[in-house]
């Protein structure tokens, strides 16, 4: 009996929203100013662990004239695995993937993720909500929030998120003085097991 | 006037055969084959400094990479990579160890072909046995100094990865000097080998893990 009891006070704190209380609210009055920069060109070096398995190689994130981004995925020893294109009207296109990797949900998170780690969410326009003390300005798609957290002197913000209307599902935690080249960048999932670790590096350091 | 033209015509050929500038195609390739692979096998090890030059063309983007390479008849290689970023890779037989600034990773090319067709490129073309290859056709050149070895795969595995493969042999001692990986977007890796030294009976203690 108390095992059972046990068993259902977790399974009740499992089910327990993530967003309980949470409320909408007037535009945030600095949201616009300091919602996440569009990031600019860098070389990472990428670390990326899925459910028990480690891949780690090369990221260029590219800035290109035309406002698009071109994302490319390669190993250390030049091999490319997928190279993604991100339109300024919010397109996507995949210029190329290895077989591997064309599957549609690996595709799917890969496109959210690095939509948001490139802050493109945040160019339409924005909502805010509350939930206890923290303050949150976003946008709704699709039945998902995706959001930026305001911190509370409204001057920054911190990680930017997905989620569910219960569950918080992607954080991504940009560091770094240079809000538009982050030093490292973590992408955490919450409902499965995937980081991706990016380490910025200077490619000409050498030359 | 018509030996003009066949003069031209004949030119025309030679060029669209070679492709290479500066260098001719290898008339009897079977023949090269048999004794390339022997006097290849005389390699027993090389260790040399590497430069990885890989270019994306659509991005205008070029990464160069800096590190030391060794190689250990029959089937171990391994890659230290120091500069813009520092990345370890060694293969031996049929295990692989990578190392990156996360984590050191173990891995067994038996339980990923892809793993073990590209392992097996490296060790290829560190050991000239690419010839030997069914993943690949080929075509052979050559000038005074070099062979060329071009090799095309076969297997839509690998042409995921390299529309063709080209590695430059120094003809003096048979070890290669330049390996080109082309992809068919037209992105491309070169590595070239420098410092080069061969046959200093390399210990098995390199490429342990």
């Amino acid at each position: 009996m108390k095992y059972f009891l046990f068993s259902a006070l977790c399974f009740l704190a499992g089910c327990a929203s993530y967003y309980k209380g949470l409320t909408s609210e007037a535009l945030i009055s600095c949201a616009d100013e300091i919602k996440p920069a569009n990031l600019n060109t860098a070389w990472y070096t990428a670390s990326i662990d899925v459910i028990g398995k480690h891949l780690s190689g090369l990221l260029v994130v590219k800035k290109m004239p035309d406002a698009s981004y071109r994302l490319v995925f390669t190993n250390e020893a030049g091999a490319t695995f997928f190279d993604f294109k991100f339109q300024p009207d919010g397109s996507f296109q995949v210029v190329s993937v290895i077989t591997q990797l064309d599957k549609k949900p690996v595709i799917e998170t890969l496109r959210k993720d690095f939509e948001l780690m490139l802050g493109l969410p945040f160019g339409q326009p924005l909502r805010s909500w509350q939930h206890n003390s923290l303050k949150y300005a976003g946008i709704e798609r699709d039945g998902e929030k995706i959001y930026f957290i305001v911190n509370p002197d409204c001057t920054s913000h911190g990680n930017l998120e997905i989620g569910s209307n219960r569950k918080r599902k992607v954080s991504v935690s940009l560091s770094g003085k240079e809000p538009t080249q982050p030093d490292s960048i973590l992408i955490t999932h919450y409902t499965f097991d995937m980081t991706i670790r990016l380490t910025k590096f200077d490619k000409d350091a050498d030359e | 006037m018509e030996k003009v033209i066949v003069s031209f015509c004949v030119i025309g050929l030679l060029f669209l055969q070679s492709s290479y500038p500066g260098y001719k195609p290898v008339q009897d390739v079977d023949d090269f084959r048999k004794k390339f692979t022997v006097a290849a096998a005389a390699v027993k090890d090389i260790k040399a400094d590497f430069t990885q030059k890989k270019t994306l063309v659509a991005l205008t983007e070029t990464i160069t990479s800096k590190g030391t390479l060794w190689f250990k008849q029959t089937d171990k290689v391994r890659m230290d990579y120091t500069t813009p970023f520092v990345y370890k890779m060694i293969i031996n037989g049929d295990n692989m160890l990578v190392k990156d600034a996360q984590k050191e990773t173990r891995m067994s090319a038996r339980s990923n072909k892809l793993l073990q067709q590209v392992n097996r490129i490296m060790i290829d073309c560190m050991q000239g046995s690419l010839l030997e290859s069914k993943d690949f056709s080929n075509r052979v050149f050559e000038n005074d100094s070099y062979y060329l070895l071009e090799l095309t795969p076969t297997s839509k595995n690998l042409q995921q990865f390299f529309s063709t493969i080209i590695v430059t042999v120094e003809k003096k001692d048979n070890s290669p000097h330049i390996i080109e990986l082309n992809e068919s977007g037209g992105d491309k890796t070169i590595i070239s080998l420098s410092n080069k030294k061969v046959n200093m009976a390399l210990p098995d203690e390199v490429f342990s893990f």
